[in-house]
């Protein structure tokens, strides 16, 4: 094979870093959500490149095909996925309840004000 | 070969996206770009063979994500916000993380090769027996809904405390505002 | 025929339980209604408890599908125990639930409240109940979002802040448990935490596997507030209210930390963490320094729910501590404290969450001489105290005790220096509170008691901690077989 045997990996990494970073980084609430989607995607990709299966076929079962991408990954990102909505939904709540309360959705600016 | 290059490409797409996210200037601009996002993992979800979770990223993560953010976003009022700086801090938690996944993956089989571990042991039973326990040929939904349906019945009740979290925060915004 | 499905059912009773509870009217029937469910689960979490006690491990098949295949419903003698452990502390805190959130909160969300509050006891009892390791990802995801909602219920608008704080960190740490699971999955092509066990020793010199197990260590670990990923507990905990406060303080970092244990000992095994390099000392090192900063920081706190915060993050070091000895006697130490603590954390903030119902703040400046109107729900305050500190008959004493058996085993010297430091800095923080408490002049001028509803839960839970202290046998004897076993199927 080529050097390319891993390349999934590490530019999914590079994803993930990328969505981790901008959750650190940024003081913006939905900034952090946003990265926070980016970061879980980049799982969701690690998983599908882990259940892929060269010249495999999607796993639907049809005559005359006898090779077929792993089914269980795709399985278990598809609830993965609907965990990290609702998880986005219930942050975005939070943050326009924030914002109501205290005028800003700023995590420093929120730090300024003691109560 | 061509499958290859075009998950290749994709994944370069992919993390240019990324970065451009990040980057963007305006809450808007990212949400959109994060849309874009979505849509870019979903196409790399169909290179990869699984076309149910590309399906449901799509309609989940590129639209009903993206609508909700919009829709947070209109009722913050749309701030301005600081300037990206360089966190040092972040950089180096990022750097540390990335390097020991880097290490972690290098003994991992590679991608693609059907006699992967991952291949082996649980998963060729679904695609051989599926057909006849189950009756659908679709092995994704087979195991979702039978073998893994309990993983499902969570996932519903992940929704639903989703929904009761959101409605809960959500009814008394009215009284918080009044004070 | 219920006992054969018991080990799915008191998972199932609180779920179903949700809906109902959710659409109850008035704003007393919710609560009592909770308590009902509480009280079932805690009696099905008993005949489990008998069941393990006599036929070892039990398994259920969730339709039918045998794993690894399908998911499994496991329960051995330490799931068992935690499971007890939740059923006994929902069983005593919703009741004082019932009366204490239901004043806090507007009429109509009362009975939204209580579904989150079962919705939160679902979602530990799942983690414990399952044999599968992406149904404990589920699972715990449950409990987080219920947990978050519920935080952020608390009187003040820093509860918010501290939600949404803990949402994020929360999240990140379960994708980490998530990448773990997933490098692990890529390895042996299970998911199933027996069938990993019989398939990880051939591995354990992989990087892979060395990776997945750091990252499962982490992500879990930042649910358990181990030290330094802590940064959520105290202002989530802090600000949440009482009622969810003692609940969540009592349970769910204790599910995490029961985790930890299933993974470290029943999945990955001693033979692949002593191949890790420096985990041992790592995670030593860790719970120490959870111990005494815990412990330091608590000492500069003014508001009591923060300082007992702080003080659960120290108590996790101690219980990381005993599961970091990697031996029988350790990890069976571990447990005792960890059933313990959640007796006497749970005892601390429900006494705090009577106070703040009667003053209406948890800030020490506010609070002088408030004991002398409210006698009994101080005796409980200090008996949680006494208990916290580890004095010689309470439940406290004896997770120490055995820890530090077990760390003399090893002969470990300065860890029991360790030990010491951190108890003798609880006194000087807990003293403070009391000091401030029986200070004159009081600024409740009368006798003012807690409500009975408050009060009996509160009181339950400090004579709990004396009882636990006095007759220590059957804990000890079943964290000692419940440890040995794990480790036994480790190896």
């Amino acid at each position: 094979m080529t050097g390319l045997e891993h390349y999934n990996y590490w530019i999914v990494i590079a994803l993930m870093m990328s969505g981790l970073y901008a959750l650190i980084a940024r003081g913006n609430l939905i900034r952090k959500l946003i990265g926070l989607n980016i970061f879980q995607a980049s799982v969701f990709l690690l998983y599908i490149s882990v259940g892929f299966v060269r010249d495999g076929a999607a796993p639907i079962l049809a005559p005359g095909v006898d090779s077929y991408s792993n089914p269980l990954p795709h399985v278990l990102i598809l609830t993965a996925i609907v965990v990290g909505v609702a998880t986005t939904a219930l942050g975005l709540a939070l943050a326009v309840r924030i914002h109501g309360a205290y005028g800003t959705i700023d995590d420093d600016q929120l730090d300024r004000q003691r109560d | 070969m061509m499958e290859e290059l075009i998950d290749v490409l994709l994944l370069a797409a992919l993390l240019l996206v990324a970065l451009q996210v990040i980057g963007s200037r305006g809450l808007v601009a990212a949400i959109m770009t994060f849309g874009a996002f979505s849509l870019v993992c979903a196409g790399l979800f169909v290179t990869l063979d699984a076309v149910d979770v590309a399906f449901t990223e799509a309609a989940v993560g590129a639209g009903v994500a993206t609508l909700l953010m919009l829709a947070a976003l209109q009722r913050c009022g749309g701030e301005s916000e600081a300037a990206p700086r360089v966190h040092w801090g972040a950089l180096v938690v990022v750097l540390g993380v990335g390097g020991l996944l880097v290490w972690g993956t290098l003994d991992l089989p590679p991608v693609g090769e059907a006699d992967n571990p991952a291949h082996q042991h649980v998963a060729p039973r679904y695609l051989e027996q599926s057909g006849v326990e189950i009756g659908i040929p679709n092995v994704v939904t087979s195991v979702l809904a039978s073998y893994r349906g309990f993983d499902t019945l969570g996932e519903v009740v992940v929704i639903f405390t989703a929904g009761l979290g959101v409605w809960l925060l959500l009814s008394s915004r009215r009284r918080e505002e009044g004070e | 025929m219920i006992l054969e499905h018991a080990q799915v059912l008191v998972v199932a009773l609180p779920l179903l339980a949700v809906p109902v509870c959710a659409l109850l009217p008035s704003r007393r029937w919710p609560g009592q209604f909770a308590t009902l469910v509480a009280w079932a689960v805690l009696g099905f979490a008993v005949l489990l408890m008998a069941g393990v006690a006599e036929q070892g491990v039990l398994r259920y098949q969730l339709g039918g599908w045998a794993p690894p295949w399908g998911i499994e419903y496991r329960l051995d003698a330490m799931a068992a125990l935690v499971q007890l452990l939740l059923a006994l502390i929902a069983a005593v805190v919703f009741p004082y639930a019932a009366r204490s959130l239901a004043d806090e909160v507007d009429d109509g969300r009362v009975g939204g409240i209580f579904a989150a509050l079962l919705l939160l006891l679902t979602g530990l009892l799942g983690i414990v109940a399952t044999g599968d390791a992406f149904n404990v990802f589920v699972f715990l995801e449950i409990s987080s979002l219920s947990g978050y909602a519920l935080i952020a219920m608390g009187r003040r608008r820093r509860a918010l802040v501290a939600s949404f704080r803990y949402l994020i960190m929360g999240t990140v740490g379960a994708t980490f448990f998530l990448i773990g699971l997933g490098l692990l999955y890529a390895l042996t092509g299970t998911l199933n935490m027996d069938d990993l066990a019989t398939r990880m020793p051939p591995l354990s010199a992989s990087p892979t596997a060395q990776t997945a197990l750091v990252f499962i260590v982490a992500g879990i670990g930042l649910k358990a507030a181990v030290f330094p990923l802590h940064q959520w507990l105290p202002d989530a905990y802090a600000e949440a209210p009482p009622a969810v406060a003692a609940f969540m303080a009592a349970t769910a970092t204790k599910v995490a930390l029961y985790v930890l244990a299933r993974f470290l000992f029943g999945v990955f095994g001693l033979e692949q963490l002593l191949e890790v390099p420096a985990l041992q000392s790592a995670l030593q090192g860790l719970a120490v320094a959870g111990m005494l900063a815990g412990s330091l920081l608590a000492m500069r706190a003014m508001d009591i729910g923060r300082i007992l915060a702080l003080s659960s993050v120290a108590q996790v070091g101690y219980i990381l501590l005993g599961f970091a000895l990697f031996s029988t006697a350790g990890l069976a130490a571990g447990l005792v404290h960890l059933f313990n603590h959640a007796l006497m954390k749970a005892a601390l903030f429900l006494a705090l969450g009577a106070i703040v119902h009667r003053v209406g703040s948890g800030d020490l400046s506010r609070l002088e001489g408030v004991a002398h109107a409210m006698p009994w729900t101080m005796a409980a305050f200090m008996m949680g105290a006494l208990s916290l500190i580890g004095v010689p008959l309470t439940a406290g004493f004896v997770g120490k005790w055995y820890l530090i058996l077990a760390v003399v085993e090893q002969g470990q010297w300065w860890l029991v220096m360790a030990m010491l430091v951190a108890s003798i800095l609880s006194v000087v923080y807990l003293w403070r509170i009391v000091e401030v408490l029986y200070r004159r002049p009081a600024v409740l001028p009368a006798r003012h008691e807690a409500p009975a509803l408050l009060l009996l839960p509160t009181l339950l839970l400090a004579v709990a901690n004396l009882v636990m202290g006095m007759h220590a046998t059957p804990l000890v004897e079943w964290s000692m077989r419940a440890s040995a076993s794990l480790l036994g199927a480790g190896s």
